[in-house]
This record gives structure tokens, sequence and C-alpha cells, in this order.
């Protein structure tokens, strides 16, 4: 009940809100978030910490741009382009990065990061190098985008149907199999699963979300850059996953939007120290704060509920019998509702 | 306890943005009365030494200057210098520069380095019809592909960087040429450009090679040099920054300029001679947009600008502090802040100030053209004064130094 | 002929500081399984050390190449023991992601006090003559940097294979339990290997600074380069990690010299190579597949 009730607001805060926060901050946010959780899908459900995601979501952008400036498809086409350019780019990614994992798995995802960087800073035909890809269009039927406000509309559904999306895998058989894969490898083997294929289906889907949040980026702001694809931009979405809750899939969505939104404001605050801020969040978060945002929220919560059941339980029996071993074993269940932790 | 602060936190974040929303209602409002300034540039990042925050305080002594020359008969005495940091990345110079244009009542938007973010902003300007002069962007497409009504390219471009070096130089002694540039969009333009004024100019490109970028390590290159058939009179290095300055160290560990290889830098500001120290880049040239020392004029402004910020100027803090003073000019002689009505201001305008001397605003692809120098970094040994570092060879004419207008017009610049 | 040589020379040179910087962090590796995104960061602040030794207290760089690479061992072992101590019972992903924090302070403190522009370093005195090197001549503080990164190296090598301490150090790297069972007290050994492969990042940043730009990014880009060097190495292995390194300067300044535009993507390739053949590097220890 309470999780419909949740994703209620979340709902809700989603579509009102440009309304609240200047449209193409808003358009960045959920482009972010989208990001997020497509990262959260491997990071947090799959156990794979990928330092490379710029790759999809950059090569997106651009593969986007390009598909809307010289094909003048209406800007959906153009970003579902996007989304499969991202697919096509991870599947040997990922085939050569799952054969590795845990911090390996984190460099070397880093490392073909930086090689689609390059590739991308040389390949000036095609991405307009430290230019740019400039003038990328928003086409919609003739509908007129200009106004970002109107744009965040328009690309709204997109961004639902990537987060319904993460969320169907998440509650699949298949996502099961990854958090199972996550917990314990050898035994998902045991159990007959083909861990590395699944690990690459993960690798595959998350960068396919990526993709599509790229793709909605490069035409929120008309242009891919080499931004887009630098290191940079992967460590900032691993702050968003980390700052929101690891594993916790909408968790990351919230950090997104605090991350965009402490980005914003420290560019007009005239507070020249931005890495500082970030670095030091990333630090007070990794040691204080694992479960993140979103998952400290909901331990909080569960503790508070385990505390009023068993205040409740105590003062209808005196000092009668403590919860049932089953009370006990959900009380326990709901504390461990973000699992990567302590 | 730690919880709850970290919610309040996020909520308070959340919060802080509120009140910024809703449709912003097409193009640009008019502000009647009040005129509004943004210098939109880095200010933690790799420019934030050459420009950054102290291009911010050119641009208040600028407006300081206008008020006392015109007193009560300015067009308006209400005017406000806004900023923002885009930390060279050109998605949030977007963001910045739309609300730069829609919430802080901005009329014109300065400075802007970074090439990627620099022609953003030259898309939002022509959305938002607002007025844009750009100083510390390098590309050409800006003046090119990207030009439009309400972009101006004020400073400098690879083209006049590589024209006004690579002529002077070769014509000057330096017939044989060893390029070495990063490689990247930068890097590669002023490559093209350098061997189009070397080989006009009757010298010989020996070899260009790409190095790449970033990049610490110049052995390779600075190692083949003194080998090549015919040996290069000079070295052409397009790199700049952190890479220049590892170069330049590598340059004199290998002794090149003993073997008879001299120096010349496409693009360097005189903050990168600073960090050095004079010698380290002794009898190296390069062309400055401008030059602190250069006379009266220049050495006056430079004292009042170093009294503020305790640094002497480079060229794009004094380009800076002359856009924003020909932007309220014009807007003294339009007598309104009417982006149209200044641009027909700007556009065909001569004029001559501490910065951009015997200069003219063209029409036909708003490159802002003035003289430029070459010049010679001193050794130590003659440097007099506090950061008198150069040595102007050679004063190069507007029209010499910068694209010619066809040119532009064959890179694609169609003014609407 | 000499031509060749010489950049074969160069690349060694240039190798010298991808052999030193990850041979510090597969030695921490090793011992922590704490895999140091920092360690750039610390190669950074071992060229400012030495500049600002040089400008502040006229430190010559002799003293400095011992001083700074200490302090910058005794500064590794207070942030192991305060911060990345806490993390070490976790996943390696979260000491990944906190020194990853790190680097961004670090680098960002030092880019608040000295700005972005580089700083400057002269040349110590005697070494800023060529050196005749029979074939060719070459640069006489790039031959002193190779020769100190090789004794550095060689000795670490040393240290870990032949002396008590590194058998300890070894033993307590792969089979802690085992290590612990015959009485030696293994956690103590944790903070001091910690310091001493920040020691390593910190001296190769003071060799870099009479030759390399100094500002606050310098080791930024390296360390991606670093990883990749390590992932051909071999995580776990020293000699692995050095070989690598040495043999990336070599083939990055040969393509430098025949494929330039390829220089960047090569050591990328090389790592896609090596997962391909060898995942766990030319010279690590088989991972169990997970």
């Amino acid at each position: 009940m309470k999780r419909w009730v949740l994703l209620g607001i979340g709902l809700a805060v989603v579509l009102a809100l440009p309304w609240f926060v200047y449209p193409p901050v808003a358009s960045d946010i959920v482009a972010f978030a989208l990001l997020a959780i497509a990262l959260d899908l491997l990071i947090g459900f799959t156990g794979l910490l990928s330092f490379g995601h710029a790759a999809f979501w950059g090569t997106a952008a651009y593969a986007t741009g390009l598909v809307a400036i010289h094909a003048g498809v209406p800007f959906p086409v153009a970003v579902l382009a996007g989304a499969v350019a991202a697919a096509a780019l991870a599947v040997p990614i990922g085939y050569l990065s799952v054969k590795r994992s845990g911090i390996y798995f984190a460099m070397v995802t880093l490392a073909f990061a930086q090689m689609v960087y390059f590739i991308a800073n040389q390949w000036r035909g095609v991405t307009g190098g430290e230019n740019g890809l400039q003038g990328v269009p928003r086409e919609l039927f003739g509908v007129d985008l200009s106004d970002p406000f109107y744009f965040y509309y328009a690309a709204l559904p997109l961004v639902l149907v990537g987060l319904f999306a993460a969320w169907r895998i998440v509650r699949s058989p298949f996502g099961r199999v990854l958090v199972a894969i996550r917990d314990n490898p050898q035994r998902a083997r045991a159990l007959g699963y083909p861990v590395q294929r699944y690990k690459l289906l993960a690798f595959v889907l998350s960068a396919t979300l990526a993709g599509l949040a790229g793709g909605l980026h490069a035409v929120g702001h008309g242009f891919a850059s080499l931004q887009d694809v630098h290191w940079t931009t992967s460590g900032k979405a691993v702050l968003m996953v980390v700052l929101g809750g690891i594993g916790t899939l909408w968790g990351p969505g919230l950090g997104a939007a605090l991350v965009v939104q402490l980005e914003d404001y420290l560019a007009t605050a005239g507070f020249v120290g931005i890495d500082m801020v970030v670095g030091a969040v990333f630090v007070v978060v990794v040691l204080l704060f694992r479960r993140g945002v979103w998952g400290t929220v909901a331990l909080w919560s569960a503790r508070l509920g385990a505390r009023r059941r068993a205040s409740r339980a105590a003062s209808a029996a005196g000092a009668g019998p403590s919860p049932s071993p089953q009370q006990r074993d959900a009380d326990r269940e709901s504390v461990d509702a973000t699992r990567k932790g302590d | 306890m730690r919880k709850a602060a970290a919610i309040t936190t996020a909520a308070a974040l959340l919060l802080a943005a509120c009140g910024q929303g809703g449709p912003s209602g097409g193009g640009g409002k008019i502000s009647g009365d009040k005129i509004v300034l943004a210098v939109l540039n880095d200010q933690s990042g790799v420019y934030s030494d050459l420009s950054g925050k102290n291009s911010v305080e050119a641009v208040k002594m600028a407006v300081e200057d206008f008020k006392a020359q015109y007193g009560d008969k300015a067009v308006t005495k209400n005017i406000e210098v806004v900023t923002a940091d885009h930390q060279n990345k050109p998605e949030i110079a977007n963001s910045k520069a739309q609300e730069l244009f829609d919430r802080q009542g901005a009329d014109t938007i300065l400075d802007v380095p970074t090439s990627s973010a620099a022609l953003a902003v030259a898309t939002v300007a022509s959305q938002k019809k607002k007025l844009y002069l750009n100083i510390g962007a390098a590309t050409t497409d800006l003046t090119g592909k990207a030009c439009n009504k309400y972009t101006f390219h004020y400073a400098y471009d690879t083209y006049m960087l590589a024209k006004s070096t690579g002529t002077t130089v070769t014509s000057q002694g330096g017939k044989n040429w060893y390029i070495v540039y990063p490689d990247y969009a930068f890097g590669q333009d002023m490559q093209k450009n350098f061997t189009t004024a070397i080989e006009g100019a009757g010298g010989k490109v020996v070899a260009k090679d790409p190095t790449p970028f970033p990049n610490d390590n110049f052995s390779t290159f600075l190692l083949k040099a003194p080998n090549m058939n015919p040996k290069p009179d000079v070295l052409g290095t397009m790199q700049a920054g952190g890479d220049l300055v590892n170069l330049v160290k590598q340059y004199n560990e290998f002794g090149l300029k003993g073997k008879g290889i001299k120096l010349s830098v496409g693009l360097m500001f005189i903050t990168d001679i600073h960090a050095l120290g004079p010698d380290a880049f002794a009898g190296t040239t390069f062309t400055d947009a401008w030059y602190w020392n250069l006379d009266e004029r220049s050495r006056a402004w430079a004292d009042k600008f170093q009294q503020r910020t305790k640094i002497r100027p480079s060229f794009a803090h004094a380009g800076n502090y002359s856009a924003a003073m020909q932007y309220l000019q014009a807007v003294q002689r339009a007598g309104s802040d009417d982006a149209d009505e200044v641009v027909k201001k700007l556009e065909n305008y001569s004029f001559d100030d501490v910065f951009a001397r015997n200069a003219k605003i063209r029409a036909e692809d708003h490159r802002v053209v003035h003289d430029v120098y070459l010049a010679e970094v001193k050794p130590k040994s003659e440097v007099t004064t506090d950061w008198d570092y150069e040595k102007i060879l050679r004063t190069v004419p507007a029209d010499e130094a910068f694209r010619p207008v066809a040119d532009s017009a064959a890179a694609g610049c169609k003014m609407g | 002929m000499a031509s060749f040589l010489q950049q074969f020379f160069n690349g060694l040179v240039g190798g010298a500081f991808l052999a030193l910087l990850a041979l510090g962090l597969s030695v921490i590796f090793g011992m922590l399984g704490v895999v140091n995104f920092a360690h750039g960061a610390f190669y950074m602040l071992g060229a400012f050390g030495a500049y600002v030794l040089l400008t502040d207290a006229g430190v010559s760089f002799w003293v400095a190449l011992i001083v700074v690479p200490v302090a910058l061992g005794l500064f590794g072992m207070l942030l192991e023991r305060l911060l990345i101590h806490r993390l070490t019972a976790l996943d390696p992903l979260y000491n990944f992601l906190l020194t990853f924090g790190l680097t961004l302070v670090l680098q960002d403190l030092v880019r608040r006090q000295y700005g972005i522009t580089s700083q400057p370093y002269p040349q110590p005195a005697g070494l800023d003559k060529p050196v005749d090197l029979g074939l060719f001549e070459y640069p006489g503080y790039q031959v002193f940097v190779l020769v100190v990164a090789a004794a550095v190296c060689a000795g670490v090598w040393l240290l870990i294979t032949r002396t008590r301490v590194g058998m300890v150090v070894r033993a307590a790297t792969e089979r802690p339990e085992l290590t612990r069972a015959m009485g030696i007290n293994v956690g103590l050994w944790v903070t001091p290997v910690f310091g001493f492969g920040v020691a390593l990042a910190g001296l190769a940043g003071v060799l870099a600074a009479p030759m390399r730009a100094i500002n606050p990014l310098m080791g930024a880009d390296l360390i991606i380069t670093v990883f990749a060097v390590v992932v051909i190495g071999g995580l776990g292995s020293i000699v692995g990690s050095v070989l690598a390194g040495f043999g990336i300067g070599v083939a990055s300044a040969l393509c430098n010299l025949y494929l330039p535009g390829l220089s960047q993507t090569l050591v990328f390739v090389l790592m896609a190579a090596v997962l391909l053949w060898r995942p766990a590097g030319l010279l690590g220890r088989e991972e169990v597949p997970a």
C-alpha cells in the first residue's frame, strides 16, 4: 500500500516539476534521474559498479543528434535511435567488461569510456570534436517546442517509459536472478544460471536506458558535446546513485535531483569550489550515509514502524511476550530494505 | 538525528529552486529602465586565471567609466552586472544563458570561453534575440556557420592567431616550420590556418604532427625535430595551458633553441608566461591580441585594473572591458537597449579604444577586427618592471590579421 | 636506428612514471584490496610539495626527493587510519568511491590555493645538461629519472621478495588468516603499507616537478591510464604492473612516432586485448570467475 502511495507522489512531483523548477533544469533533472536509475540497475541490483556510463549516455547523445539533424524525424524517434546506438555499443564493451567483477569491472568500464571519449574527440567530422554537435532540432510534427516548459512535457512520456522499464526489470524474475547473482554468484551458477549472460544482459539494458536519457538530454539542450562522454559525467552518475541510495531504484532519481540542483545553484552562487563540494559529499555519503538519502529514510521509517509495533505489543500484553519470530523476521526484512551497506 | 538533517537539507535544496518554474513566454522581454550585463565564463577551471572573476571586475570598470563619461546624460544609470560560472560545461552554459536572459533580464552576455559553450550560447542568443559578445572562445565557427544577428565575436580567433604569427615569423626569416598540434578541434584548426599562412608567406611546413590531448610527454616530437630534413627554423606549437607548459619545459630540456630551432606559440596568455617565468619562454614568438604595456593608454588602464585585482590584465580581461564599454556606447547611441536597435548601432561601427585599436565591427559576419601584435618574450634580464614580459615585434593591422569577409561567407555564415 | 633507439629510450622515461604509479597502486591493492583513485592526486601533491618547499623554504630538489615522499607517506597513513580503514571490511567499491571523492577535494583545495595555471620549477643543477649515451644525446634529468625509477622498482621488488618484512606483507596479503594464526599481527601492516604506496606516488610527483607542468589537474588524466596499465599487468602483481608501465610507455612513444592519431587510445585497445586473451592480466593471479 505504502509503495503505491510513494510512487503516486513521485509521479505527481515529476508531472509538476517545471512549475517549481526552472524548466531547462527540470529537463536535466529527469534526464539524469533516468541515467542514475539505469545505473542503479547495474550497481544496486547486479552488483557491478560501472564507472563508464557516460560512454552510453554520450554515444546516444551524438547518435540522437545526428539522426535528428540529418533525418528530420520526430525527436522521439531520434532519441530511440540513440538508445539503440547505446545498446549496440554496450554489447562489445559489456562482453569484455563482465569478464571481470568488482573493482576490476569499475576500472575496466572507466577505461573503455575513456576510449569512447578519445574516439569522439578524434572523429571530428561526425561529432564536431571540441565544438560539439550543435544545432540539434526538436521536431515533433510541427509543434513549437522552443519553450523549454513545453519541451519538458513532450519529452516526459519517453522518460516515463524508461522509468517503467527499469521498474519492470527489477520486479521480474530476471531482476531477481540479478539480485541472486549480486549476492552470491557461485550459488547462482551452481543453480544453473548462466551468470555471464545475465550480467551482459543487465549491462546492455542499463546502457540502453542510459542512452535513452542521453538522447533526451541532447535534444533538450540542442547539442551533444564531449562533456557527455567525459569521465566526470560517469562520476556524476555514480554520485547520484550513491547519494540517492544504491539498490533503491528510485533513490538515485532523488540523488539526480539533488546533484543537478546543487550544480545549478553553485554556478550562480559565486562559490568557487564545486569539485570540493561534490567530493566532500561523496566522502561523507560513503562514510556515513551508505544507504543514501532514500535508503536512510526507508531504514528510519522501518525502524520507527518496528518500534511502534514492539511498543504496541508490549503495552497490549503488559510486559508480555516479545514480537513473534515471524514479526521479527518481517521487521528485519524491512530493515534490510536496502541491501548494499554494512 | 543525522538522517533527519539529511532529509531536511535535501528538501531545502529542492525548495530553494522553487518559484522559478512556469513557461517563459517566448522571446525577449525588454527591460526599459535597466541594463543588465551578464558575464558567463569559467571561474574555477582552466580559464579561471586568464579570464574568470577578474573579467567580471573589468566589466564593472567599464560600467563605472561609462557612467562617469556620460553622467546625467547616460541613457540610464541603472546598470547591473551579473555573472555565472559555466565550469566549461556547454550544458551548464546553455541553461545559464537561458536563465540569465529569461530570469535575470540580461541584455547581453559576455565572454564565454570553451568553443562548445560559446556555440551553444550563440544559439540561445539567436533564439532569445538578445545580444552576445564572445571574447573568450577561439572558434571561427562563431563568424562562420554559427553566425547570427545577435552574436559578435570580439577579441580573437584561430585564423587571426595563425595569420599574424605564421606570416610575420616566416617573413622575418623562419622559413621552415615543424608544427606540433593537439589533436582536437582547436589544434586542428590552428594547424590548418598556420599552414596556409606560412605557405602564403613563402615558407614551408616540413612536418606536422598531431599530439595526444591532454599530454605531458612531448619528447617524441621534440627529439624528431633536429633530425628533420630540412631542419626546421621554427617549432610551431598549438598547445595551450598545461600542455604548453609541458612542451616548453621539455623544449628547453632538449636544448632545441641551442640547435637553432626557435619556438612559436599559437595561443598564449601573459598569465602563462608569468606562471613559468620569462626565462622559460625567452625568445618565443606569439600573437597577443593586446598587451598592457603597449602605450600610455593601455598602461593607465592596466594600472587601474591591477589596483582592483592585484594582477596585470590579459587580453581577455581587457577584451571584456572593451566589449562592455562598446555595448554601452551602442546603447547610448541607440537610445534604448532594444537588441535590434543596438545591433544596428554596432554594425559597421569603427572605433579605437584601450583594447581594440583601429577597430571595426563588420556587419557581414559580426567579426570585430582590430590591430594585433606579434610579440616576443623577453629574457628575465630584460624585464624591468613586473609582468613586462613582451617585446612587440610588429603591429599587424586589422585588415591583414583577420579572416576576409568572403571567407566567412564561404565558411557558411548567413547573416539573417 | 639511432632515432628509433632514442624514441625507445624516450618511451622508457615516460613509462617510468607509469611504472612508479602502477607499482604504488598495486602495492596498496595487494595489501588492502583498495583501489586508490586518489593515487593521481598524491602524485600531484608530490609535485606541489617539491614546489612549495622550494619557493617557501628554499629547500632543494634533492632534499625534497626524500622529504616529500616521507611526508606524503605519513599523510597517507593518517588518511588510512581516519577514513579508509572504516570501509575496508566492506565491498572495495566503497573505498574506490571514497578515494574518488578525496581526489576531487584534494584537487580543488590545491586549486583554491595555487590557481589552475602551472607553477615553475627549475631543473636541479648538474642535471640540466644533455648526457651522451653513445648513440645519441639525451637530457640529463630524464636519464636521472629513468635510473631512479628503475632503482626504486627493483628495490621494492627486492624488499617484497627477499626481506622478512616483504615476506610478512606478502603472507598477510595472500593468506591473512593463516598469517594471523602464525602469530603475526596482520592489521598492524595495513596502514604502513598504504603509506608506502602513497609515498611512491609522491616520489613520482617530485620526479615529475622539473619536467612536467605542475598544476592541480596533473594527476587526473594520468590516473585512468595507470588503471589500464595495472589491468594489463595484473592488479595483484608487482612485477606485472612495473613491466606493463614501462611497456606502455615505450608503446606510446613509438605509436607517437609512427601512428600519432592512435596513441591516446592505444593503452585502452591493449587493455581490451589483454581482457580477451588473459583476463587476469599478463602476470596477474587468476581470479575465481564470478
